[in-house]
């Protein structure tokens, strides 16, 4: 009953996040790409600092650091 | 009744419950702010007094902002002309308040005595000055004041700003709000810190709102021998138009007329003044978090006092009476009432949730040794 | 006699101006760096690197040095509506104070209430808590700037409000015209997005100057890298939404991109160059030393090959009739508010489209009323009107132009900077460190360029072809003024000096400074030579 409950909920705010993007998107194409686009950005810039950690890690494993 | 004027009154409504609000919350940081040189004599001290409320001045500042905001939206003739009547006052209020952000951030930044002493000054300065200029102000608008409007909207002032400063009702009026915000930013303290900022906090809460109930009632007397306005034909659901639609009359005495007609609104003052004597008498029982309650009762005895002899009046005019801004003459639109009504059902509730949680996250005392530590903190 | 006072007006226009755009030095970084403080700590609490929270950290308390005073100055501006501009907020607050107050209601108490658990609350919330705090700090200081636009972007293009004789003010009739603002979108995004190319830079300079003393290099790289990345794609978005801002003033506002393109006569395409440089001459209504792009400005303008773009003193002539209009207009509505009657309203419903032009030429009208001009000098206060109808073309021009090009210059460095960054060849590129480091203040220059090109643009109006701007400050005396402008000008240049004096001391002192919080056993070990 707590996972249907859990799934249920989850469900639910899933369509409410599809009607809302639905109407933005159709009312307000620019705030739709803006909040697709902020959220894009911060995760380029996040994987661009993941990516720094990866590629020191080589350096220091080839012994180059 | 119409639903214009229904809109028209639940706003009014709102309005006096943002200004209790202000009151409350803006008062309470102002009040530290006011005793600060006082409670703490030493940097550690004041450091500590200053960090009780760092985690929630910026938001209780919003109480300011959504009072000027709400005005704006809600009547925004009254908006537009109180605030270019007052233009000296005003600014003065508002050079005071852009100075506290500041000073909260920049004080402990740096460490040298004279850099901190003057920030402490300026925590003086943007702690009283706006809560007496607050209190001044409706000090005025129980007077009246002197403008018109000509046929376009526009305003003209017809008095000078040293009449709206050097008033003495004014002044009692100013010396009454900046008592209660000393008396609740005291009991703030007395919740959140220790000796010995808690036992000075308490002395200057207890004298403070001893010195709020004497201001309020001699404000009281003083309001029966002045004159006051009537209004003697206006209707209610009129455009929101102050050019013409109204006849006003001003009368030796007509404030009180509202309480004469309705006496149950005597309430009003009488929970005020039971409100600050209870807060009195709890601070000096030690029971702070109660008296902090009791804080609130005496803002909605006040602020209730004021609006219950002036309804519906906002800002009376002395020079023509009849172009004096009401409710019904100063609103906004019912469409932009009902829009802004809507979205005020929907994020006040949930501003007052993420308040308490903010409040109930950064709960406890706040220790002087700890605040000597940290370098995050104020 | 009532009368307006043209210095008064000026002297209101001026602290306006010194006011909004002191303000808005500080609020493009704080726009962007929520978001980047956000998206350290998102890698902090994925990865649990130390290094990450230091940055978060780090970069947090230039942030709080920087918000004290973008809410400091904001509290003027709040204010500065009902004491400069009585007769604007009169006429427009009914719309305009709606998105005002929402500002305040859902972004501005939200921004303030958890920003103070941002800086404070590190120790009494878990980490996604926390994370979470910092995301809804972001989010509430973006939807803040949203509705201040918003607003902005209705007196631009007001849309959801009409006049209402009875009330003698615009009147609010549909909140979705106003939030769905074409105008208002594109604005907000392309001014929010530009506080993200301002974050940026503030970021990568900062840390450039750090590899440049090859100091806390590890701490410094990783920010540099990360700031790079997101100044990028940011620029990016700017510079598309710039588009999209100059097809909405083609389509809704000629004269100000009339102005901006410094095009004195309508266009002739394909051929028509693009000005980069010239003198325009405001009095002489001509341009000297034009220096342009051929074939550029049509398509470049209007998407297309064909359309001419109209010119401004072919914009003067179409506006003579509608000033005419616009007189029987307001003299109807003065008749009819005094008299209230029935054939004065019919009058005013004829010619109410125009009425914002016969309150412009009200300045030329005996006793600035226009009931009062004489038919036979009707023709003579409509010529005096035509050249009001313009901004000033010499700012609009120059300042549009300067934005334009730092955004370029913002662009080609972000790219050089992210294909370095991503190759690990940075402090080999001194001279290119040093480029980055002194570039810091220029997008915020840029930011403030793009509010003049803006708001220099829509003049004459305050609501664009409803009410002028001559008519819509308080009607103050010049000592009122100058008292209130001497005191901005002492106390905003106190808070810069302190501002910029705090702000070199930390960047100085860098992140070990303040490195007082515990490191956990997880503490990334390459961090240490960042402590």
């Amino acid at each position: 009953m707590k996972i249907f409950l859990r799934f249920a909920g989850l469900g639910l705010a899933l369509v409410v996040a599809l009607l809302f993007a639905v109407f933005v998107g159709d009312q307000g194409p620019w705030y739709f790409a803006w909040a697709v686009g902020t959220v894009m950005i911060i995760l380029v810039a996040a994987a661009g600092g993941v990516l720094f950690d990866a590629q020191t890690e080589d350096h220091v494993s080839e012994g180059e650091f | 009744m119409d639903l214009y004027v229904i809109l028209k009154l639940v706003w009014a409504g709102l309005l006096c419950v943002l200004l209790i609000g202000l009151g409350l919350m803006v008062g309470m940081d102002m009040g530290v702010g006011t005793l600060l040189r006082f409670v703490g004599r030493t940097d550690g001290e004041r450091r500590t007094a200053l960090n009780i409320i760092g985690p929630h001045w910026d938001g209780n500042q919003v109480w300011f902002i959504l009072g000027g905001g709400a005005i704006f939206a809600a009547f925004p003739t009254l908006y537009a002309t109180s605030f270019s009547v007052f233009y000296v006052v005003m600014i003065l209020l508002l050079f005071s308040m852009i100075l506290r952000p500041v000073a909260f951030e920049y004080r402990s930044k740096v460490d040298a005595r004279l850099w901190r002493a003057s920030w402490d000054w300026v925590f003086l300065l943007s702690g009283f000055l706006p809560m007496f200029v607050y209190g001044a102000a409706f000090g005025n608008i129980l007077q009246g004041v002197g403008y018109h409007f000509n046929w376009s909207g526009q305003y003209f002032q017809d008095g000078s700003f040293l009449s709206y400063l050097l008033n003495p009702f004014a002044i009692l009026c100013g010396l009454m709000a900046v008592s209660l915000s000393v008396m609740q930013g005291g009991v703030m303290l007395m919740i959140r810190s220790e000796n010995p900022i808690h036992d000075r906090a308490r002395r200057y809460a207890s004298r403070a709102g001893l010195v709020a109930v004497v201001l309020f009632l001699a404000g009281g007397v003083w309001v029966r021998g002045m004159h006051g306005f009537v209004l003697e034909q206006g209707n209610p659901a009129m455009p929101a138009n102050p050019m013409h639609g109204q006849h006003v009359s001003m009368q030796a005495g007509a404030w009180l007329n509202n309480y004469a007609a309705h006496p149950v609104l005597w309430l009003l003052p009488l929970l005020g003044v039971v409100c600050m004597l209870a807060e009195v008498a709890l601070v000096l029982a030690n029971r702070p978090r109660v008296a902090w309650w009791m804080g609130l009762g005496a803002w909605v005895g006040t602020i209730g006092t004021v609006a219950a002899s002036m309804f519906p009046f906002f800002m009376p005019s002395t020079t023509n009476p009849d172009q004096s801004l009401t409710i019904w003459n100063s609103s906004a639109s019912q469409y932009g009432l009902t829009c802004m009504l809507a979205v005020a059902l929907i994020f006040v509730p949930l501003i007052l949730c993420y308040t308490s949680w903010c409040y109930y996250v950064m709960r406890g005392k706040v220790h002087t040794a700890d605040i000597i530590k940290d370098t995050h903190s104020y | 006699m009532d009368l307006i006072n043209p210095a008064v007006v000026d002297l209101s226009r001026f602290q306006f101006a010194l006011t909004a755009l002191y303000h808005f030095m500080f609020v493009p970084l704080t726009l962007g760096l929520t978001f980047m403080l956000a998206a350290m700590e998102t890698v902090y609490v994925v990865t649990g690197k130390q290094v990450y929270k230091d940055m978060a950290l780090f970069w947090g308390k230039l942030f709080g040095i920087n918000f004290a005073l973008g809410v400091a100055t904001g509290l003027t501006m709040e204010f500065e509506f009902g004491t400069n501009w009585s007769m604007y907020s009169r006429f427009f607050g009914d719309m305009f104070g709606t998105p005002l107050a929402i500002e305040g209601l859902m972004a501005f108490f939200m921004e303030s209430t958890f920003v103070g658990l941002m800086f404070f609350g590190w120790d009494r919330l878990s980490k996604p808590v926390h994370l979470a705090i910092t995301y809804l700090v972001a989010l509430g200081s973006n939807l803040s700037a949203l509705w201040i636009l918003v607003a902005n972007a209705s007196m631009n293009m007001p849309n959801g409000a009409h006049f209402d004789p009875e009330t003698l003010r615009m009147t609010f009739d549909s909140f979705v015209g106003v939030v769905f603002n074409p105008d208002a979108q594109a604005k907000f995004v392309h001014t929010s997005v530009a506080g993200y190319v301002a974050a940026s830079m503030f970021v990568m300079g900062i840390s450039a100057f750090y590899l440049l003393r090859k100091e806390h290099r590890e701490f410094a790289a990783r920010s540099f890298r990360m700031a790079a990345l997101f100044g990028i794609f940011s620029t990016v978005a700017v510079i598309t939404l710039g588009d999209v801002l100059g097809r909405l003033d083609y389509e809704h506002q000629p004269t100000k991109i009339a102005a901006i393109e410094g095009l004195w006569h309508t266009s002739k395409p394909p051929y028509e160059p693009w000005i980069i440089a010239a003198l325009p001459n405001d009095a002489k209504q001509e341009s000297s030393y034009e220096i342009g792009v051929p074939f550029v400005l049509t398509p470049l303008i209007t998407h297309s090959f064909t359309t001419p773009i109209t010119g401004m003193i072919e914009l003067e002539d179409a506006a003579a009739p509608r000033i005419e209009s616009g007189i029987a207009a307001v003299s109807a509505l003065r008749r009819y508010e005094e008299g209230h009657q029935a054939a004065d309203l019919e009058m005013f419903h004829a010619h109410q489209n125009d009425m914002g032009y016969g309150l412009l030429a009200s300045r030329h009208a005996p006793n600035q009323d226009v009931t009062a001009i004489p038919p036979e000098q009707i023709q003579s206060v409509v010529e005096q009107t035509k050249p009001d109808i313009l901004p000033n073309v010499f700012v609009t021009f120059w300042s549009f132009r300067l934005m334009v090009f730092l955004g370029v210059f913002f662009f080609v460095l972000f790219a050089m900077a992210s294909y370095l960054s991503l190759k690990n060849q940075l402090e080999r590129n001194r001279l290119f460190l040093k480029i980055c480091m002194w570039a810091i203040p220029l997008p915020i220059l840029a930011t403030e360029f793009g509010w003049i090109t803006a708001e220099a643009g829509r003049q004459p109006w305050t609501v664009f072809e409803r009410l002028p701007t001559f008519m819509s400050a308080s009607t103050h005396s010049v000592s009122y003024m100058l008292f209130s402008l001497a005191g901005f000008t002492v106390l905003y240049s106190i808070f810069i000096a302190v501002e910029l004096y705090l702000m070199f001391k930390f960047a100085r002192l860098g992140p070990e400074a303040h490195g007082q919080h515990d490191h956990g056993a997880d503490a990334d070990h390459l961090s240490v030579v960042a402590h």
